[in-house]
C-alpha cells in the first residue's frame, strides 16, 4: 500500500452537494410535502409584508389631514373617499387612466401577436435572435429615457418636426397630450406583451397547424380558428400586465404629458407630496387598487387565468 | 533641575506677534483646528438642494466654502423637496435618523414642517444679528426655519414671439396667439395670487375670494399650458416648445447664460414675490445637529451670501449686497421699498392654510 499517494478528494461541486443533502436530511421525512411550501416562504413574506402596508395604506385613508399641524387626525372618517369619488378631476383622472389601459392594452396586443408569433415560428434561427434582442434592448434602457427619446423624436425642434421643416411643412405639436402619452406606453408595455405571448405560441405545435390547412383552411381560418383560440391563456396573461401596468403608470404621463394628462398614480404622488395629505393619497391608492383588482378578475373569470396561473390551459 | 517659571511673566510685543501669526497660519493650513473644541465632526453632511444652476450656487457660493473652513464634506442631495418631507416626518415621528442634515426649501414648505414640529430652533445662530426682517419667519415663534433670499415669479419669454416688446400684462397667457405656447408651475404656484389680480379681484380678495382666479385660470386652459417644474422651463425655453411662462427669474436667467433668447418682466398686475430658506431637521444625533446648524450659519455670512445670491440672481437676507452687474435695476431684483411695490407678497400662514386647497382647484381646473 502506498501512503504517499494523495488522499482521493471528490470534485468541489459534489462535496457541496453532500453537504447540502446532509442539512436537507435534517428536515424531518414525514414533512416532506411540505417542502414545495417551505420554498414558497420567502416570496409569500414578500406579499405578506405588501399586504401589511396594504393595511396601513387603508387605514391613513379612513383619517382626515387636520391643516394647523399637518397631521392625520385621530377620529375615523370617509372624508378623503367622499373628496376623491365626488371630486370632477379625480373622476376625470380615473376615466382617463381606464381609457389609456383599454387603448394600450388593445394596441399592445395587437401589434406583440405577429411579433411573437414570428420570434416563435422563424426557420431562420438568426431572426429570432434578432427579434429577441430587440425585444429585450428596451429593458435595458428603462422607462424614463425613452419617455425622453420620445421628447427628442417628437418635440418642436425633434426628429419629425425637422424633417417636417425640410419639407417646407409647418411643424406639428406631437407630444405633451394624451395621443403622446399612449403612444409612450404602446413601446413601453409592447416588450411585457411579447414575453407572455410567446409561451403560448411555442405550446402549439406546429402540426396542429399544418392539420388545419391539409383540412382545405387558409391561413386567416387557421389564425382565426385555430392559433388564436390555442394562444388565449398568453393574450389573457398579457392583458392583465399590460393593462395593470398602465393603470398604475406615472412616468409616462408626468413626461410625455404636459401636466395636463395625469393618471390615478400622478394623483397619488400630488397627494402624498405636494399636498402633504397621505390620507387622500391613501384613498386614492385604494381605488387604484380596487379598480385593477376589478380588472383582474373580471377577465379571469371570463377568459381563465392563462399563462398566469393555470397549468392545464396551456398545451 | 531648575524649571523655567513662566508663570508672571509679561508677554512681550514681538512673542505676542509670533504667536499670533503662528494660530492664524495654522488656522489657514489646517481650518478645522479652529473648531477642536467643538463637537465632534461627521465625514459630511448632506443638504437637500434644487438641481441645475440652483445647486451649483449652493455648492460654489455655500457648501465649499464650508469645507474650505471645517473640513467637512458636504453631499448635495437633489430629492425632489415635497419628496424629502414626509421621508423627515417620518424619520422624526419614528424616532428615525432622519436623512438629510440641512433642507433648503421653500418658506411654506418650511413652514408646514415648523407647524408639524420636526425642526430644530435656530435662534443661537451667531449669523442672524444684522440680517434684513425677511429672514425672520411670520407667525412662527422662535426660527425653526431662517429665510436665505427673496425670489421673484416673472413673465419670462422670448423677445423673438414679442416683437413690439415684452407683454405688458399676464393677459399674454390667454391670447389665443400664443395656444399650447404658455407653461406655468404644475401646481399654480407663483401665479394664483397674481391670478386674481389679473381675473379682475383685487388684493383683499385673497385667500377669501379666489373666484377671479378660477376665472381667470378656466379661460387659461383653452389655451392650452404646458405645467411643469423648475427644470422643466429651461428646457422648453430652449427647445423652444414656450414663448412665455410664469417662472422663478433664476431659472429664466440660467437660461439666458446658457445662451437661450430669454427676457424677462413684471406686468401691470404685479408678480408673486417668496422666499427660500434653510432648516435643519430634528432627531440627528447632537454632534452632527451642531454642523448642520454650522452649515446654516456659515449660509448666512456676509461672503457665502454675496457669491450664492450672486449667482442666483437674487436679493439676499444679508444687508448691503449689491447685485451683480447684470441685474441692477432689474425688475427681478429688488431691494428697494419702491422695488416692493408692483409685488406681492403673501404671508407664510395664508400660504400654509391656503395652497392645498389652491392646489386642489386648480388641479380641478387643469385636470378635469
Amino acid at each position: 500500500m502506498s501512503s504517499d499517494k494523495p488522499a482521493f478528494k471528490y470534485p468541489l461541486s459534489w462535496r457541496i452537494l453532500d453537504h447540502a443533502e446532509n442539512v436537507a436530511a435534517l428536515w424531518p421525512r414525514r414533512w416532506s410535502p411540505l417542502t414545495g411550501y417551505l420554498l414558497l416562504l420567502p416570496a409569500l413574506l414578500l406579499v405578506f409584508v405588501l399586504v401589511i402596508g396594504l393595511v396601513y395604506i387603508f387605514d391613513y385613508s379612513l383619517h382626515e389631514l387636520d391643516l394647523a399641524t399637518y397631521r392625520l387626525k385621530d377620529a375615523f372618517s370617509l372624508v378623503n373617499y367622499h373628496v376623491a369619488l365626488k371630486s370632477a378631476t379625480y373622476r376625470t383622472v380615473v376615466l382617463r387612466s381606464l381609457g389609456a389601459s383599454f387603448i394600450v392594452t388593445a394596441i399592445t396586443t395587437v401589434l406583440a401577436f405577429p411579433y411573437a408569433y414570428v420570434m416563435v415560428r422563424a426557420r431562420s434561427s438568426g431572426t429570432r435572435k434578432f427579434l429577441l434582442i430587440s425585444l429585450f434592448l428596451p429593458f435595458f434602457i428603462g422607462q424614463v429615457v425613452r419617455a425622453y427619446g420620445w421628447l427628442i423624436i417628437l418635440g418642436k425642434e425633434g426628429l419629425l418636426n425637422t424633417l417636417l421643416a425640410s419639407l417646407g411643412l409647418p411643424p406639428i405639436k406631437l407630444i405633451y397630450n394624451y395621443p403622446a402619452v399612449v403612444l409612450g406606453l404602446v413601446q413601453y408595455m409592447l416588450p411585457f406583451a411579447v414575453l407572455l405571448i410567446a409561451p403560448a405560441i411555442t405550446a402549439i405545435g406546429e402540426e396542429i397547424e399544418l392539420a388545419s390547412e391539409s383540412l382545405g383552411a387558409n391561413w386567416v381560418k387557421t389564425f382565426r380558428h385555430v392559433v388564436i383560440p390555442l394562444a388565449k391563456p398568453g393574450l389573457v396573461g398579457s392583458a392583465v400586465v399590460v393593462f395593470t401596468l398602465t393603470l398604475t403608470d406615472f412616468a409616462m404621463p408626468e413626461i410625455l404629458g404636459g401636466g395636463t394628462t395625469d393618471f390615478i398614480a400622478n394623483s397619488i404622488y400630488d397627494g402624498f407630496f405636494q399636498l402633504s395629505n397621505p390620507g387622500l393619497g391613501s384613498a386614492l391608492s385604494m381605488i387604484l387598487v380596487t379598480l385593477g383588482s376589478v380588472f383582474v378578475t373580471v377577465l379571469f373569470s371570463l377568459a381563465g387565468t392563462g399563462t398566469l396561473v393555470s397549468r392545464e390551459n396551456v398545451r | 533641575m531648575t524649571r523655567k517659571q513662566n508663570s508672571g511673566q509679561k508677554l512681550s510685543r514681538r512673542q505676542f506677534l509670533t504667536g499670533s501669526a503662528a494660530m492664524v497660519g495654522g488656522a489657514l493650513i489646517a481650518p478645522g483646528l479652529v473648531f477642536a473644541s467643538t463637537p465632534k465632526k461627521p465625514k459630511e453632511i448632506i443638504v437637500r438642494a434644487w438641481g441645475g444652476a440652483w445647486g451649483e450656487a449652493l455648492k460654489a457660493g455655500v457648501a465649499d466654502g464650508f469645507t474650505a473652513a471645517t473640513g467637512i464634506k458636504v453631499r448635495l442631495d437633489f430629492t425632489e423637496d415635497n419628496e424629502i418631507k414626509p421621508k423627515i416626518w417620518a424619520a422624526v415621528d419614528q424616532g428615525r435618523v432622519p436623512p438629510i442634515h440641512v433642507n433648503w426649501d421653500t418658506t411654506t414648505n418650511a413652514t408646514i414642517s415648523a407647524l408639524r414640529g420636526v425642526t430644530v430652533d435656530l435662534s443661537d445662530l451667531s449669523n442672524l444679528k444684522g440680517l434684513l426682517p425677511l429672514a425672520k419667519p411670520i407667525g412662527l415663534k422662535g426660527y425653526p426655519l431662517v429665510n436665505t433670499y427673496a425670489y421673484v415669479y416673472v413673465c419670462a419669454y422670448r423677445p423673438e414671439a414679442f416683437p413690439d416688446g415684452p407683454p405688458k400684462s399676464w393677459n399674454v397667457l390667454i391670447d389665443p396667439k400664443f395656444k399650447g405656447r404658455i407653461a406655468l408651475y404644475d401646481d399654480g404656484i407663483g401665479f394664483t395670487p397674481v391670478a386674481v389680480l389679473v381675473g379682475g379681484g383685487t388684493r383683499k380678495d385673497i385667500p377669501n375670494n379666489m373666484e377671479p382666479a378660477w376665472q381667470f385660470y378656466r379661460k387659461l386652459k383653452k389655451n392650452k399650458p404646458l405645467l411643469g417644474e423648475d427644470a422643466d422651463f429651461t428646457n422648453w425655453f430652449q427647445n423652444g416648445e414656450i414663448d412665455v411662462a410664469c417662472t422663478i427669474s433664476v431659472n429664466a436667467r440660467a437660461a439666458k447664460q446658457k445662451g437661450i433668447k430669454v427676457s424677462w418682466t413684471v406686468p401691470k398686475e404685479g408678480c408673486k414675490v417668496d422666499t427660500d430658506g434653510l432648516w435643519v431637521p430634528k432627531g440627528l444625533p447632537p454632534n452632527e445637529e451642531y454642523w448642520a446648524k454650522q452649515f446654516v450659519n456659515h449660509a448666512l455670512t456676509k461672503e457665502a451670501q454675496q457669491k450664492w445670491c450672486s449667482m442666483l440672481g437674487l436679493p439676499p437676507v444679508y444687508p448691503g449686497i449689491k447685485p451683480p452687474p447684470d441685474l441692477v435695476g432689474d425688475v427681478a431684483y429688488p431691494t428697494r421699498p419702491e422695488d416692493f411695490k408692483n409685488l406681492l407678497r403673501i404671508p407664510s400662514k395664508v400660504l400654509v392654510e391656503n395652497q392645498p386647497k389652491w392646489f386642489a382647484k386648480f388641479n380641478e381646473i387643469f385636470q378635469g
